[in-house]
């Protein structure tokens, strides 16, 4: 697997900044910094949530849209790789709620069920995109172009991380960005992603395997290279 | 906490699944171990790496366009459900009768389409007129009008598996439902511009068939 050619901030690494979610047990946690909406709905607040929108209380969807609209624009950019369709998805995703909220039979929480949807909208988006472009007769392989965005602390850092995330397998890619991204605890992730929670984890350690390889190699095997 | 003694060998599983404690076990280590020092420092730049993927910043336009979509759609099932509400005695039947009732449709309609495709209307003569109020025509009307309900019927019955189908069969037949929609729409504006034309009634009727042939292979794949 070749290098990007990119190292990581090292000196910059460690934030001291915990995450908002305290109830995530994962050692990460304690490495990752910034500013998250609020995730952890307890599961009183889901089930409310969850009936108001089944009655059909528009003001239920805003106020599902407050706490989670932001999150799930991002996850679908860094599916989809630009805001216009981001946003196409996230609008999609609550009319698909609104459609079949009467089938949510609480099997999983309303928040998982609703991130399931987007996360299945995000594929369904880039399965037509595909098909456009095969139609097209472009090139067949559907990898994001990623749109810039506001530059960040470390753009050239974030540019890098596209394009590797890219080249994971799509279970790798979904949880990364939903366990260090996101935020999510494996347990939702496997809700989600309808994975057990074993799984999740499992994905997320081969996909920081495959990112570490191809953002820096360690210098043993570079050295071997040599 | 009673100190816990990790190797280079753990590092892997502590990556992928350690507790706490092993994870303060593994940076004791690599105080001592340059290269569990340089994988560990690794692995948590990842973390970090992951922050400049975030970014929540407004998108003041989404809601309000999400919530003219959300009420657009409940206008729209509101108008679905009234429409129902006129016809509200039909459902209240007994779900054999309302096979017989589309049974009974079929007849009258098969019947009426080849009494129309024998005695074909002369286009523009005024003598249309008598026709289009003719008893047949209106007992093919009345008895359409039944049978949709029928398969209204049908179609609210199966719509929790179309809705959200658990299978890519149930994707496939709620896809072939939606285009049997558009297809229904279609030849009924047209059959309503010109209500005695017995190929379009025959076309609809297949429709028809061909719809509820379809929901009941839904209702059969819940079994
Ligand atoms: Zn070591």
């Amino acid at each position: 697997m070749g290098t990007m050619g990119l190292a990581l901030p090292w000196k910059a690494r460690i934030s001291s900044t915990p995450r908002e979610r305290g109830t995530r047990v994962e050692p990460s946690e304690h490495f990752a910094g910034g500013h998250h909406p609020a995730v952890v709905d307890a599961p009183s607040e889901d089930a409310a949530l969850a009936a108001a929108c089944r009655s059909g209380d528009l003001r239920a969807y805003e106020r599902l849209y407050a706490m989670h609209g932001a999150r799930m624009k991002n996850l679908a950019r860094n599916v989809l790789g630009n805001p216009i369709d981001a946003e196409d998805a996230v609008q999609e995703t609550f009319l698909k709620v609104h459609r079949s909220i009467a089938s949510f039979r609480g099997q999983s929480s309303f928040i998982t069920w609703t991130y399931r949807i987007l996360i299945n909208t995000c594929y369904d988006a880039r399965r037509s995109r595909l098909r456009k472009k095969e139609v097209a007769n472009e090139d067949s392989e559907e990898t994001p172009r990623h749109e810039p965005r506001a530059p960040g602390a470390h753009p050239a850092l974030r540019m890098a991380l596209e394009r590797a995330l890219a080249k994971l397998t799509q279970h790798q890619r979904d949880v990364f960005l939903l366990y260090e991204v996101e935020g999510f605890r494996h347990a939702e992730i496997a809700g989600m992603l309808e994975l057990t929670e074993t799984a999740s984890k499992n994905t997320l350690f081969q996909a920081k395997k495959n990112l570490r390889l191809m953002l820096e190699p360690p210098r043993s095997s570079a050295a071997e290279a040599r | 906490m009673k100190n816990m003694n990790v190797t280079c060998n753990d590092r892997d599983r502590i990556f992928e699944d350690g507790t706490l404690a092993e994870w303060a076990a593994l940076e004791a280590h690599a105080t001592t171990c340059p290269p569990c020092a340089e994988e560990l420092g690794a692995w948590k730049s990842l973390s970090f790496a992951a922050q400049e993927l975030r970014d929540y910043t407004e998108s003041p336009a989404l809601w309000p366009r999400i919530e003219r979509a959300l009420a657009e759609e409940a206008e729209r099932k509101t108008l679905r459900a009234e429409r129902r509400g006129w016809f509200s005695f039909f459902r209240n039947i007994p779900i054999g009768w309302q096979t017989v009732a589309a049974s009974a449709f079929v007849l009258v309609l098969t019947i009426s389409a080849g009494w129309f495709y024998l005695h074909p209307p002369r286009n523009g003569q005024p003598g249309d007129q008598s026709l289009l109020k003719s008893k047949a025509l209106k007992e093919v009307e009345s008895a359409e009008t039944t049978y949709v309900q029928a398969i209204d019927k049908l179609a609210a019955e199966a719509k929790r598996q179309l809705d959200n189908p658990a299978t890519p069969l149930l994707a496939n037949y709620h896809e072939k439902l939606l285009v049997l929609d558009s297809a229904i729409a279609d030849l009924r504006a047209q059959a309503g511009m010109n209500p005695s034309n017995a190929q379009l009634r025959q076309q609809l009727l297949a429709m028809y068939q061909e719809k509820q042939h379809t929901l009941e292979e839904v209702l059969e794949t819940k079994q």
